[in-house]
């Protein structure tokens, strides 16, 4: 990200910080939609990403205050408030299906599924959304702050709380776990048209 | 990205595209290249494409409002416990904890009434006097603990 978009996004905490429900409004719009997207994609499920992202801004509302714009950028702290309530939340429904409760099914609308099938480009883009939900979650993550919130490593690393090689080596198997999937379904439909 | 919704953003985010945030900023520097970036990096390639294939639509206005209304309300769950504690199912599994709770410390309590009974069994075979309180005299007698 850069530096103006940063020193925006910094503008808008302080403002939060001072309570501003403007400034929080024009932050969810900034950002709203990208961490959505981190979330539902991390979750597999649409209606606890929406819910994660909710909890996301309540705690920006009221944790404003204690962001501190010389340690990190306005974006990581998001995503790293994001991906914290992610873990809760996967740990929550693990607990829940542990003693038989969860009744919630994996799932994410994506646009247009109809017409998914009709062109190899959207082919493509399933494969690739099928690809990314079997990573191990650790690869997924770093792959999903890489490609949708647009983090490079060192934020990654922040973000997941490891060090920057541990992220880079999570980035690196995921994304060759996603081009080896890409690879095989291309196969897969080489042979089924020959 | 469209011409249209890049129009649009750029009228919510600004003309400089490097400041708008993610997704968006990728989304338009690749639509300012003509739907694709630089051929020599595969990783931003995948990149490109794990974005395009992960994009859902949703509507921010909507979230705001949900979040000024749990802002409102004071009504935030900051914890696992009360949220899981007001579901039906929560109910049930707390019920099942306390009745698991009560069975064991009702075993225990069970069991000290057996530790009871055996030293009043003790004291009868070993002609100890019973006191009110079961086997606390034989403790109490080196002379009669002697006896046994």
């Amino acid at each position: 990200m850069s530096h103006e978009g940063s020193r925006g996004d910094d503008d808008l905490l302080a403002r939060i910080a001072a309570g501003s429900q403007g400034a929080l409004s024009e932050l969810i719009a900034r950002h709203g939609n990208g961490l959505r997207v981190f979330a539902a994609r991390y979750l597999g499920n649409a209606g606890d990403a929406e819910d994660v992202v909710q909890e996301v801004f309540v705690t920006v509302w009221k944790q404003a205050a204690r962001f501190d714009p010389a340690r990190a950028r306005a974006s990581t702290w998001l995503y790293r408030i994001t991906a914290n309530r992610c873990i809760d939340q996967r740990r929550r429904r693990a607990l829940r299906s542990f003693i038989g409760l969860d009744d919630i099914r994996d799932e994410v609308a994506s646009p247009e599924a109809d017409a998914e099938a009709t062109t190899a480009a959207r082919q493509e883009l399933a494969i690739v959304r099928d690809g990314l939900s079997r990573l191990p979650e650790r690869q997924r993550m770093a792959v999903l702050l890489r490609a949708v919130g647009d983090l490079d490593i060192a934020a990654i690393a922040e973000v997941m709380g490891g060090s920057v090689g541990s992220a880079e080596q999570l980035l690196v198997r995921g994304r060759r776990a996603l081009r080896d999937h890409l690879a095989m379904a291309a196969a897969g439909r080489e042979r089924k048209s020959s | 990205m469209t011409r249209d919704e890049f129009e649009r953003n750029r009228r919510r985010f600004g003309d400089t595209v490097e400041a708008w945030p993610a997704p968006f900023r990728q989304q338009a520097l690749a639509f300012m290249a003509g739907g694709a970036g630089p051929e020599d990096d595969p990783d931003a390639a995948l990149d490109r494409l794990v974005l395009e294939a992960t994009l859902i639509e949703g509507d921010d206005q909507a979230l705001a409002r949900k979040v000024l209304a749990r802002i409102d309300s004071g009504s935030t769950r900051s914890s696992l416990l009360p949220r899981f504690l007001l579901a039906p199912a929560g109910l049930a599994a707390c019920a099942a904890a306390i009745l698991v709770a009560v069975t064991l410390a009702g075993y225990q309590a069970a069991r000290l009434q057996d530790d009871l009974q055996d030293s009043e069994l003790l004291a009868l075979a070993s002609g100890a006097r019973l006191s009110g309180n079961g086997g606390a005299d034989i403790a109490a007698d080196p002379a009669e603990e002697d006896s046994l």
